[in-house]
């Protein structure tokens, strides 16, 4: 899969494309453990471009949204396409994850 | 003959890559709608995972065979492993009203396939697993 990550002042976007699956999680969490090591603490997940979900990808996310409330950070995302956001309606990420409709939604008061 | 494939996967990790690359191209080939094929790469994702994680009988090697066929109104997956016993949809669904803190991601998987596919089920035949997966292509279907 390809990951991109971006500046915007204090806050990084990182943008999968492609799927988080039970192939590709292990990319995307080294992805993140590499920007959550340079001190990031506020995190906007863009899923513009990501087809589509399983729960090995929920497992990251998860995870990563405890790190980062953990140090004061927080994690944002936007860009769900359908099926991403059934997902996450029917495992409840809906409600305990921050989900955006665009990059400057997340962007905007973070 | 309906339109579909069959191939049988290790126990190795791999497998379950080359699983998904074989829906992904039967989904392409046959434009199966972007719903559709998502939920059910999804679904395979979850049980192809389960299998070859937790179906090996042991040293001897575990063997997952998926089957996909295509009728006019649905599209059929059968996943069949020579593990041991279990019904992946015996298991309880999780909690999925609980906090960030409080969540854990077990059994998280098989719920989205009972939710995402039309019907599931389970069989025990002679030595193997055999689950079942219904995708409606009718529009509204879940």
């Amino acid at each position: 899969m390809n990951i991109g990550t971006r500046a915007h002042g204090d806050v990084t976007v990182v943008a999968f494309v492609g799927n988080l699956d039970s192939r590709t999680s292990p990319e995307a969490q080294q992805a993140i453990d590499g920007i959550l090591a340079g001190g990031a603490r506020k995190l906007v997940v863009d899923f513009t471009a990501l087809d589509y979900i399983s729960s090995a990808g929920l497992r990251v996310l998860l995870g990563t949204a405890k790190r980062l409330s953990g140090s004061g950070g927080a994690l944002r995302l936007c860009g769900l396409n359908e099926t991403v956001r059934e997902v996450f309606d029917i495992s409840g990420f809906s409600r305990i994850l921050a989900v955006f409709a665009t990059e400057a939604d997340a962007l905007a008061g973070f | 003959m309906r339109p579909g494939f069959r191939m049988t996967i290790g126990d190795e990790p791999g497998g379950v890559a080359r699983a998904a690359a074989a829906f992904a191209g039967f989904a392409e080939a046959h434009a199966l709608p972007d719903a559709v094929r998502r939920s059910l790469q999804i679904a395979l994702d979850e049980l192809l995972r389960n299998a070859v994680a937790y179906g090996s009988p042991g040293p001897a090697g575990g063997e997952v065979t998926v089957e996909v066929a295509l009728d006019p109104d649905r599209v059929t997956a059968t996943v069949t492993d020579n593990g041991r016993p279990f019904d992946p949809f015996g298991v309880a669904a999780p909690d999925t009203t609980l906090g960030v803190e409080e969540r854990r991601i077990g059994g998280l998987g098989i719920h989205l396939v009972r939710e995402m596919m039309d019907e599931v089920s389970y069989q025990r035949r002679g030595d193997r697993n055999v689950v079942t997966l219904v995708k409606s292509l009718a529009e509204g279907s879940p």
